[in-house]
């Protein structure tokens, strides 16, 4: 008692050197990384103890280094994010692919392949022309040195040590590994067991020689054809703008042909070429190259992935209807690099598989410049990319992304896959079509909407995302979504402005799951997020989820291991810098700030709110820090900026 | 669906009755028995949840046929699925001490990956005669299987292996740090008390952590004892996890250790002190609370301690 009694003189006698302080946030350092050093310091922890070991597995060989780095440092997608977001120029779609193109290396890869690089014997060959408009011509020339020489040169470097058993393996048993079947659900345990024990080959098969494919050359090719085609129309545009040529006068000043002239020989005719005019046209087959001037038009479009080739189709005008008759079509990169260029109209795009920017072994971009659109697939479309690069960009109106699986923004073994939407209330839905039998009897998988994709524990993933600059959006999914991954990969949302809605099962909102990293970012308005498990902020089993929303009034919805939650030694973080938030858990052991206990030395949970006056359904209280009963995980909810008390007084 | 669910439940049926109704077949070639396991193991490892109730019959099935079956799940383990991994380590714990033999036999093994999974499964069998060959493996090349063998000794829980679990606090790998910091705790080793407190400022959470939770295991004057004297560290995680502890250990002697800590210039580290105080003393049965609050000033230090003593009132109604 003596002792406690002197204790207290003590303390009392010795007043804090550091009166007057106040630990809080400096204005030079951004909110949420104050707040992660903030509270990870409470909790014993560093901010670069959410950090993954590259051994942890046997490394393969298909890993990215941007992948590999962000493992390393997964605190870094905060950077990758807003580097992503400002990787694009309007009106210049090559400079995010080209901006994307240099995060496919490979780790360790130091050199990039290159391009076919024609000769100038080469590019002199000697077209016939048809038409007798210069620039018209100069954008045709261009097409056709890309079409007949770089591009297909650039892929046979491309596959140069791969046999032909080998090349052929791409098309017919590694897209299995993409493909699903709806029947599946009804197969017999024995039947599941021999399907997978297939895909396990065809995995085993392709290890051996898949890392012998240099995609660099296709994919870099493709962003030349698509700065050359961008910079050509441009030109093209202002000279029909101007007034000075029409499409009519284009069209109609075209030579005229000797009855027995061989069509193949003429710039514009060639076999699989074909130019539309102003009107409304009607396109169907497997096309290399359409140019059309405008007028509301139907495009039948089919691609035989047993002949693959480029593809460039450019649209001016009118509200078109593009349908897919086969996979691998509509800026679809197979093999090649396909371009689909739409410059206006509310359009309308129908695929199947495989379609809608999607590079599979090569690069895929759709651009589509103005009007409310509506795309609709069913896997590896809308933003897919496999050892290649899948892009679409959608600069305004209100547009509507509807796809079944492996799609919106989505990274599989050296891939990368990435829908950037400038403008407009944009709807997303992924799912509805394959079930989820290993874990559900009632839901289906997503696989998609900024999702990153490897096979366990065969190939890493690569980089799925969703750039949103405005309006109010929506974003629906089931199993594996919304800035989720699976195996050494990157899944990634970045949402700038509007009250946005997202709402997911499992496994989404900045999720990681087996040694892998998902984000989710929404800059600002008042959104709304739902979702069951493994949900805002989760990393499960060596991974990284981390959600963050900067501003808005926002509510927040879970059930279990969500809201901050690290599970088998993983790491989630939901952070919320400012707004009146409203969080809602169903099961308080698992959430906002928690960590699984699992593999002796725990995970990392942690829950940031920087701001606002918040309501908690769960461990959270306003204005308080809490330390949950877990290893290791904790919160707080405090007011970064507190409101000046001292009523304008100086 | 209903088929050929009932195809796989009358094939266990099938297999179960052979094995209890014909015992030649335990004596049976290796063929057989491969065979037999080959047919149930898909079944065991299965993951969809439609056939989820038939994945324990067949691993009861399996474990059945006895140690038997051990060199074929361990040949087993270089499986890529995580699912059928856990599944042998399932069957072969079921199995249980007869399987142990041949555990240890393959910790020979020349595949590092089979060695680490064979660790793995003797930690949860916990047979003491495996201590001397989880031992030999700790030096191993591999740091996962140091990191397993450290582990499975920790869980049989043998004092023999003190000596590898202090050596292995100085491994270059956090992983193996982690380990040692577990199994001391585990094995309650007092010697390793020092180890456990510089280990509080490891570069890798794990093994901080562990040691924490290792700490709160050992003789407590020795351990405040050990946290006091390191009170000086220049690594402040050493001395912000020590206060965790104190608050843990709640006696006197960390409570005078703690108040050394409430007048630091270091604002964390004052919180840090000041909610192990609430934590040791939820009650404020000596009245610290006052004095701590009366002279902090720091807005955010302040909202710790205010929230420490809301979670410690809320923890008593």
């Amino acid at each position: 008692m003596i002792k406690q009694i002197c204790l207290i003189i003590c303390l009392l006698a010795l007043p804090f050197a550091a009166t007057g302080q106040d630990s809080g946030y400096s204005p030079d350092v951004p909110a949420e990384q104050f707040g992660i050093s903030h509270l990870s310091e409470y909790l014993g922890l560093y901010p670069d103890d959410i950090g993954y070991r590259s051994d942890y597995t046997e490394p393969d060989s298909f890993r990215l280094q941007i992948v590999a780095d962000l493992m390393n440092r997964p605190l870094g997608m905060l950077d990758y994010t807003a580097e992503l977001k400002s990787g694009y120029v309007a009106a210049q779609p090559e400079i995010l692919a080209a901006y994307l193109f240099r995060d496919l290396a490979r780790k360790g890869q130091t050199v990039r392949g290159t391009p076919y690089r024609a000769d100038v014997a080469e590019i002199q060959r000697n077209y016939n022309l048809y038409f007798n408009d210069i620039a018209f011509n100069q954008l045709l020339t261009r097409a056709a040195i890309y079409l007949d020489l770089i591009l297909p040169r650039s892929t046979e470097s491309a596959l140069a040590n791969l046999s032909r058993s080998e090349r052929a393996f791409l098309t017919n048993e590694f897209i299995e590994l993409l493909v699903m079947r709806e029947e599946d659900e009804f197969l017999s345990v024995e039947a599941i067991d021999s399907l997978d024990k297939l895909e396990e080959s065809y995995c085993e098969a392709f290890v051996e020689f898949g890392y012998k494919i240099d995609k660099d050359p296709i994919i870099a090719a493709g962003v030349d054809c698509l700065k050359e085609m961008i910079l050509e129309v441009s030109g093209l545009q202002q000279l029909l703008s101007s007034g000075s040529v029409s499409a009519k006068k284009i069209i109609e000043s075209a030579a005229y042909l000797p009855d027995n002239a061989d069509l193949n020989a003429y710039l514009g005719r060639q076999s699989g070429w074909k130019i539309g005019g102003a009107g409304n046209d009607y396109y169907t087959g497997d096309y290399k190259f359409i140019f059309d001037f405008g007028g509301d038009d139907v495009y039948d479009l089919s691609f035989d992935p047993n002949n693959p080739h480029g593809v460039i189709i450019i649209d001016l005008e009118g509200n078109d209807s593009y349908r897919s008759q086969s996979d691998f079509t509509l800026g679809s990169g197979c093999l090649s690099a396909g371009l689909l260029l739409d410059y206006g109209g509310d359009d309308r795009y129908d695929a199947r598989s495989f379609s809608l920017g999607s590079g599979f072994f090569g690069l895929g971009v759709l651009y589509d410049a103005a009007g409310n659109d509506r795309y609709d697939g069913d896997t590896h479309v809308q933003g897919a990319g496999t050892f290649g690069l899948g892009l679409i960009i959608d600069e305004g109106g209100r547009d509507i992304y509807n796809a079944a699986v492996y799609s919106q923004g989505f990274g599989f073994v050296e891939g990368i896959g990435v829908i950037y939407d400038v403008d407009g209330s944009d709807s997303y839905y992924a799912g509805g079509k394959y079930k989820d039998i290993l874990r559900y009897e009632d839901h289906y998988l997503s696989l998609s909407q900024g999702f990153g994709y490897g096979l366990r524990p065969w190939m890493s993933g690569g980089v799925g995302a969703i750039v949103d600059l405005k309006g109010n959006d929506s974003y629906y999914a089931d199993i594996f979504a919304q800035g989720a991954s699976y195996w050494w990969s990157l899944g990634l949302i970045y949402d700038l402005t509007g009250n946005d809605n997202y709402q997911c099962f499992q496994y989404g909102q900045g999720c990681g799951t087996h040694m892998t990293l998902g984000i989710l970012v929404d800059d600002l308005g008042s959104d709304v997020y739902f979702g069951k498990g493994l949900m805002q902020g989760c990393g499960h089993d060596y991974s990284c989820g981390l959600m963050l929303d900067r501003a808005g009034n926002d509510t927040y919805t879970a059930y279990d291991l969500s809201q901050g939650a690290g599970s088998a030694n993983g790491a989630g973080l939901l952070i919320d810098n400012n707004g009146d938030e409203r969080y809602f858990v169903k099961n308080h052991k698992l959430t906002q700030g928690y960590g699984t206990p699992r593999r002796d030395f725990g995970s990392i949970g942690l829950f940031i709110d920087l701001g606002g006056t918040d309501q908690y359904d769960g461990n959270g209280r306003n204005d308080y820090y809490w330390r949950t009963n877990s290893r290791w995980g904790g919160g707080m909810d405090i007011e970064l900026n507190p409101p000046d008390t001292t009523g304008g007084e100086k | 669906m209903i088929r050929s669910r009932s195809n796989v439940i009358l094939s266990i049926a099938t297999v179960f009755v052979l094995l209890i109704t014909s015992a030649p077949v335990l004596g049976a070639p290796n063929t057989t028995l491969q065979a037999v396991v080959d047919s149930l193991f898909p079944i065991a490892s299965s993951g969809e949840v439609m056939y989820r109730d038939l994945v324990e019959p067949a691993i009861d099935s399996i474990a059945a046929l006895g140690a038997d079956v051990a060199p074929i799940l361990i040949d087993k383990f270089t499986t890529k699925s995580a699912r059928e991994r856990h599944t042998i380590k399932n069957i072969l714990k079921r199995i249980g001490k007869p399987a142990v033999p041949h555990l240890t036999q393959a910790l020979r093994h020349p595949d590092g990956l089979i060695v680490s999974r064979v660790c793995w499964t003797l930690g949860e069998i916990a047979d003491s005669s495996a201590v001397g060959p989880l031992m030999d493996v700790t030096g191993h090349r591999r740091w996962q299987v140091r990191d397993e063998a450290l582990g499975a000794l920790g869980d049989i829980g043998d004092s023999q292996a003190a000596d590898v679990m202090l050596f292995a606090f100085t491994d270059t790998v956090g992983q193996v740090r982690k380990a040692a910091s577990v199994a001391a705790g585990k094995i309650r080793l007092a010697e390793a008390i020092e180890l456990l407190v510089h280990t509080l400022g490891d570069e890798f959470y794990g093994a901080r952590m562990s040691s924490v939770e290792a700490l709160l295991k050992l003789d407590t004057a020795a351990v405040i004892k050990a946290i006091a004297d390191s009170m000086g560290s220049v690594n402040p995680l050493v001395v912000n996890l020590g206060c965790l502890i104190l608050g843990e250990l709640g006696t006197d002697e960390a409570v005078e250790v703690l108040m050394s800590q409430v007048t630091s210039d270091d604002p964390a580290r004052r919180a840090h002190a000041a909610v192990a105080i609430v934590k040791a003393d939820p009650l404020d049965n000596c009245s610290y609370r006052e004095a701590i609050l009366a002279n902090e000033t720091d807005r955010l230090v302040l909202l710790k301690i205010k929230s420490a003593i809301y979670s410690t009132e809320n923890e008593q109604r």
